[in-house]
């Protein structure tokens, strides 16, 4: 038994330190003076100096943040009524056929999904710029968003409904007082999921971006194919943080309300 | 006072099952109701339609003589405790017993001390800032009663409150639960699968089966004068004989004829006889009604249930505070009063007018 532990654990840290090796290689020479990632000269913040010093890249990092927020936040609120219409549907033809609509876009390679957008732009005349690409990034957001919040919908209680109802509540309060706040771990995961989403898309981005417009993905994209600059690693080191900071408050806030309430059924006889 | 009236309700669900036929029950305000019946037999449906959460087929509810059939559940002065205590998760206990008050804009002045005093009685004091989560099933329970009675309801409705407590807790809050529709002196509708809760608590009790109320009446009432065998059977133990009507006050049954308190029937008529375990006294062979042997015998903590078959092959259980022989013959002794004769397929207002008629002629004799 002890053997098969200990096997485990060999093989788990393996495949971390395997996953992991490439970000930290990278991190590690961006702090190298040199003027590629053959040989570690020595120790220098020079290239975070010129990465704060680049305002193209700056600004195209403030963007991507502001996209990702602003794409994630109303895609959020899109699916969470999405996914309440799901729930509420009567016939569960109309919900399953539904429920494959959506995963269908989940699975559809991002390519596809980019190339339609282009395609759908142009027809319509929209120009390439910040809002075709938020337009997007909301779209492919959606159905995951639908995917997190589902289920928790579905393991409600609704008596708690009736009981709301039954307290005076009109359906706006039902709503707001009791619905809501019920799946918002669901709510929460769905808007932490669409922001990684869209903080990582680079197929579709690349389609639907104009002149005036880029992400940092698209935008690292394009500076790599003129030949790595070791700026690009200080961009990622710091893109790693900035995750890794995301990551923390999720951890963070999840645990916390978890603590408040550490029950698996929602409402009904908490246990 | 009458407050609530159902008249000529049903209930078809959207599969088509009708789980309701022509209800109609009248509730006085100021007394402790059960509805009694097995599980599927539409108790629920019945406090649903009540409390406005779902709309019968046919027929009409009256709250306070107003036809409230359309009024949405939000604007009844009714509240429910549900079978489940549906709390809502995301709220502490305080929160959770102030949700009716703060919906109805109530200033945190009033709320405040009409919380305190709700959560006083249901003797949760001190339990305000706690979890939903850090409760037990029984505390989960009072914090629902809490919440239901700090409205001020005019009318309670408890469906199953009670069910998913271990017996002691349950029979503690029995106890309360009278106390606390006492202290209130509000209506309180209480549904139960369990036939001595609904006898030790009520007021008034509807037998309910296959939607349809088979009898209401006193705890009392119903226990002594089941009017059919479904009655008979799901209230308390009982053995069932089928007789026949030789005249008023006798009645044969089990190849004997036995004098006994029921008229108004037929001569001839087949009938149903029903007598108490408790009823029958254990004497020698030669004093009993009939004779019989003893097969099994428990001990029941208070009591003996013996169970006993006479000449006739017919078996009889028997309550009794002393035990018998296994095997033994023994006699069994009872009163005239002890004999309950149920005509067959007799519903509650024929059995009602029937007493009236035979009384009736008693008195004028
Ligand atoms: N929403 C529904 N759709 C169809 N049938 C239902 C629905 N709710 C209850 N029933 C049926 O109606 C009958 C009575 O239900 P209910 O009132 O919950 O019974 P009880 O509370 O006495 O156990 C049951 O047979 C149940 O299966
Ligand atoms: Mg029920």
């Amino acid at each position: 038994m002890r053997n098969k532990h200990l096997i485990a654990r060999i093989y788990l840290s393996f495949t971390l330190v395997l996953l992991y090796v490439p970000i930290f290689y990278l991190i590690y020479f961006s702090f190298s003076s040199g003027k590629n990632m053959n040989k570690f000269e020595h120790f220098t913040f020079a290239h975070y100096q010129t990465l704060f010093q680049d305002n193209r890249l700056l600004a195209i990092f403030l963007e991507t943040i502001l996209l990702a927020l602003l794409s994630s936040l109303i895609a959020t609120i899109i699916g969470t009524f999405g996914a309440i219409a799901i729930s509420a549907m009567k016939k569960e033809a109309h919900k399953n056929t539904t429920l494959a609509l959506n995963n269908v876009l989940m699975v559809s390679p991002d390519v596809i999904i980019g190339a339609s957008f282009l395609i759908f732009f142009t027809a319509l005349g929209i120009g390439l710029n910040f809002g075709s690409v938020l337009l997007s990034h909301i779209a492919f957001s959606i159905p995951i968003v639908v995917l997190m919040v589902l289920p928790r919908l579905n393991e409600m209680d609704y008596s708690l409904i009736d009981a709301a109802r039954d307290l005076g509540a009109n359906s706006w309060q039902v709503f707001s007082h009791v619905l809501i706040p019920t799946i918002m771990p669901g709510i929460f995961s769905g808007l932490f999921m669409a922001l990684t989403y869209s903080l990582d898309d680079f197929a579709v981005t690349f389609f639907v971006t104009g002149n005036g417009f880029s992400t940092l993905s698209v935008e690292i994209y394009s500076r790599a194919r003129q030949g790595i600059d070791l700026e690009v690693n200080a961009l990622s080191t710091v893109m790693f943080l900035f995750v890794l900071l995301l990551v923390g408050i999720y951890y963070f806030i999840t645990t916390k309300k978890s603590r408040r309430k550490n029950h698996r059924v929602i409402g009904g006889l908490v246990k | 006072m009458d407050i609530i009236k159902l008249k000529h309700i049903t209930k078809q669900y959207d599969d088509g099952f009708v789980a309701l036929k022509n209800i109609n029950l009248t509730i006085e305000s100021g007394k402790f109701y059960s509805l009694l019946g097995p599980s599927g037999s539409g108790k629920s449906t019945i406090l649903r339609i009540i409390a406005g959460f779902s709309q019968p087929s046919s027929g009409q509810v009256f709250f306070d003589g107003k036809d409230i059939t359309d009024l949405d559940a939000a604007k009844r002065h009714i509240n429910t405790v549900f079978q489940n205590y549906a709390l809502f998760p995301h709220l502490n206990v305080f929160e959770n017993v102030a949700f009716g008050l703060k919906i109805k804009k109530q200033p945190m002045d009033k709320i405040k001390p009409a919380v305190k005093e709700a959560l006083h009685m249901v003797r949760l004091d001190g339990y305000a800032n706690r979890e939903i989560s850090e409760l037990s099933g029984g505390q989960q329970q009072r914090v629902a009663i809490a919440r239901a009675i700090v409205n001020e309801p005019k009318v309670l409705l408890l469906d199953e409150s009670l069910s998913a407590l271990d017996k002691r807790l349950r029979k503690d809050m029995q106890f309360e639960l009278r106390a606390i529709q006492k202290k209130l002196g509000i209506t309180f509708i209480f549904v139960t699968h369990d036939q001595e809760e609904a006898l030790s608590m009520s007021d008034e009790i509807f037998v309910l089966n296959d939607g349809m109320i088979q009898q209401s009446g006193s705890p009392v009432a119903i226990y002594d004068e089941p009017v059919n065998d479904f009655v008979a059977r799901f209230i308390g133990d009982s053995n069932i004989l089928s007789g026949r009507m030789i005249k008023d006050y006798e009645v044969e049954f089990a190849n004997n004829k036995f004098k006994c308190a029921d008229g108004g029937i037929k001569p001839n008529e087949k009938v149903e006889v029903v007598i108490r375990p408790e009823d029958l006294d254990i004497v020698a062979p030669e004093k009993g009604n009939i004779v019989v042997t003893a097969q099994t015998q428990l001990f029941l903590g208070d009591h003996f249930e013996i169970k006993a078959v006479d000449a006739n092959e017919n078996e009889w259980l028997i309550h009794s505070t002393n035990g018998v022989k296994l095997g033994e013959r023994v006699g069994l002794f009872f009163d005239p009063e002890d004999i309950h004769v149920m005509r067959l397929n007799e519903s509650q207002e024929d059995f009602d007018a029937r007493i009236e008629k035979y009384e009736g002629d008693e008195n004028e004799n």
